[in-house]
């Protein structure tokens, strides 16, 4: 017998709780709802240690992104229209190439105004590109912004990469005497850009 | 009287300068929490649903667990089996014997803590490195985490410098937790981008999808898979849920429930191996089948590991981590302490002062004081039961079924309220070791109830 045929027969030997438990009826559960999702997001986004931008009619991005952080050099992305990146993490040798990048370009999918989460769907050959560069612009959609995460998972697609993350704010620990530092292992920053 | 954990929650209390600070730190949590849970109208019925959606999937797991598996090879992902701890080492070192690993980059995971995997893995040749900041200053301290959470909460930012300036060679005398973390952030930069192999725990396996579902805050997870050519997943049987619709629900309660944060940073789901990498998935058993045939206690298989009934136990918060004799602490520790060896784990139930605060703020409703009491009654069964409680129980017991002894007793008993000190909190005394002891009243209740009843019976009203 294999492993797997000895636990599985094993669970259902041993399964002898009584009574029947049923999933719940999940399409009733109601999650909070907020008049304004996209101001509430942005004012979690803040909370979570992240900035937000709108992008203007008629702004360049990239000059969004150069101004919101004037000292980088180095800079990462395959979304069309980022010109000022060097790096694209679809053409690089290896995710160590990466290493080194002062901003990460993605592309978010969907923004959820109760946590400040965003999903970033891979859509890049080089996911490290999301997490070692060290400050993280999210790209996204003042249409596609929900009030919770049930909306969320509802609308949430994986690309064929197979991976996705929903991020909030920048990577963070309080490991150290339980004092708040933004920048553990990834990004150590995020500017979300809001597109129309 | 004393328990091993009772023992150790003195020794906490009369030489850890930082006692009261440690109490404080996870009141603030749970405070935290608070806020939390009170910012959201559906809270309450989140937990509901939790709850049903848990008992739903344990009651369910073989068929859960076959779903989830035939999405996940479709996926391309390699699916391993481990009935225990033994199995689930010997799993994990011969993936990376095959790709010829000396390194692998892992990020915390409470089932190989309970395999002891890392042990295992270094005695074998393997560099294994912690990438969660908390769990790597314990790994180079030689040191085990004291809460499933916040693992290093009790080393203090000048342990961390010392033990920096010496492992890392930051700079001497600074303690700055700002500088420490970015220390640490550089020399793991190094480790990630060296290692052969990534590891990570699984917060959630998503049946309907194939998903291995991860949460940090500090994109460790991440960061250790992104850069590997082997992935390698440890996973509970217990960690599946049904669908994406059920992940909602837990991805909002754990993170609330557990840092009072409206959710971790990142929130990794992993469908498929990178591009030119590999993925594999251990599912580990380890006791959890015999845990489903335990009628009061299956439950425990609900648990998501948020950490919440360590923050607001009050003896948990008093006494440390480390003075649990299992290496989960606090009240699911002793559960789940007790569930794998009731008679080596014993001394934990004592750690409980039945106030029931962890079941009022488990996201999944897991009855964690109700089973400890169910513990504490069978421990003289296994031998366990403490000699002098169980003669004051017996005596007790011998009162109470006596009316006119114990009426006696009572009489007396405001005598002791007068006796010396000594003679009332010393070892004879189990009531009067480490409390004190109740003032005797000089009209017990009933009394006065049974003369209330003959006023009444006078003036006719009864």
């Amino acid at each position: 017998m294999s492993t797997k045929e000895e636990i599985l027969s094993r669970y259902r030997r041993n399964m002898k709780v009584k009574g029947q438990y049923d999933m719940p009826d999940l399409d009733a559960l109601n999650g909070i709802e907020y008049a304004d999702a996209v101001s509430q997001f942005i004012a979690m986004s803040r909370t979570v240690g992240g900035e937000v931008v709108t992008l203007e009619p008629g702004a360049d991005v990239n000059e969004v992104i150069r101004k919101a952080y004037p000292e980088a050099k180095v800079f990462a992305s395959n979304v069309p229209g980022i010109a000022i990146a060097q790096r694209n993490p679809d053409t690089v040798e290896s995710a160590q190439e990466l290493n080194g990048t002062d901003v990460g370009i993605v592309q978010g999918d969907v923004g959820v105004a109760e946590n400040g989460c965003i999903w970033v769907p891979q859509t890049m050959k080089e996911r490290a590109v999301c997490f070692i560069s060290e400050y993280l612009v999210i790209l996204l959609s003042r249409n596609n912004i929900v009030s919770n995460m049930h909306q969320a998972y509802c609308r949430i697609r994986m690309t064929d990469y197979g991976y996705g993350c929903f991020i909030s704010g920048p990577s963070k620990t309080a490991d150290i005497a339980q004092a708040l530092v933004m920048g553990a292992q990834a990004a150590r920053g995020v500017t979300v850009i809001l597109t129309d | 009287m004393s328990t091993l954990h009772s023992k150790a929650a003195q020794r906490f209390l009369e030489t850890n300068k930082n006692a009261r600070w440690h109490d404080d730190t996870f009141w603030v949590l749970r405070a935290k929490r608070d806020v939390m849970a009170h910012e959201l109208d559906e809270w309450e019925r989140l937990r509901d649903v939790a709850c049903a959606i848990k008992r739903h999937t344990v009651t369910h797991l073989d068929r859960y667990l076959e779903q989830f598996v035939g999405n996940a090879e479709r996926n391309g992902i390699h699916v391993h089996w481990a009935k225990d701890a033994e199995e689930f080492n010997q799993t994990v070192l011969s993936m990376l014997r095959k790709q010829g690993v000396k390194k692998m980059v892992k990020s915390k995971s409470m089932l190989t803590e309970e395999c002891g995997m890392n042990p295992y893995l270094e005695s074998h040749g393997i560099d294994v490195v912690e990438t969660d900041l908390g769990e790597r200053i314990l790994q180079l301290m030689h040191k085990r985490p004291c809460h499933i959470v916040v693992p290093a909460v009790h080393i203090t930012q000048e342990e961390v410098g010392h033990l920096f300036e010496e492992k890392l060679g930051s700079e001497k005398g600074n303690y700055d937790p700002t500088y420490l973390t970015y220390q640490a952030r550089l020399s793991l930069r190094d480790e990630f981008m060296t290692a052969g192999a990534g590891m990570t725990g699984a917060n959630f396996g998503v049946a309907e999808t194939g998903d291995v579902v991860v949460c940090t805050n500090e994109g460790n997870a991440d960061m250790s898979t992104s850069m590997p050519k082997l992935q390698i997943v440890a996973m509970g049987l217990e960690k599946i849920v049904p669908d994406y619709k059920s992940l909602a629900v837990f991805q909002r309660l754990l993170c609330r429930a557990a840092t009072g944060q409206p959710t971790t940073s990142f929130t990794s789901h992993f469908r498929k191996a990178r591009p030119g990498a590999e993925m594999h998935i251990i599912l580990v058993d380890n006791g959890r089948t015999d845990i489903i045939g335990e009628p009061e206690h299956w439950e425990t298989l609900k648990c998501i590991r948020c950490g919440s009934c360590m923050n607001t136990c009050p003896v948990y918060r008093r006494s440390g981590g480390y003075s649990y004799t299992y290496f989960i602490p606090g009240p699911i520790g002793i559960n789940l302490g007790m569930l794998k060896d009731k008679v080596r784990y014993a001394d934990n139930v004592s750690a409980c002062t039945l106030c029931c605060s962890c079941d009022n703020v488990c996201p999944v409703k897991v009855n964690l004081s109700e089973q400890i009491y169910c513990w504490r009654q069978g421990l003289d069964s296994i031998g366990k039961a403490d000699l002098v409680k169980k003669s004051m129980s017996l005596g007790m017991k011998y009162l109470f079924n006596h009316p006119q002894m114990y009426d006696t007793a009572l009489k007396f008993a405001p005598i002791t309220n007068h006796l010396p000190h000594v003679l009332m909190y010393n070892k004879l005394n189990g009531w009067g070791y480490g409390h004190e002891m109740p003032v005797f009243k000089k009209q017990p209740f009933h009394e006065i109830a049974r003369n209330i009843l003959k006023d009444e019976d006078k003036k006719g009203n009864i």
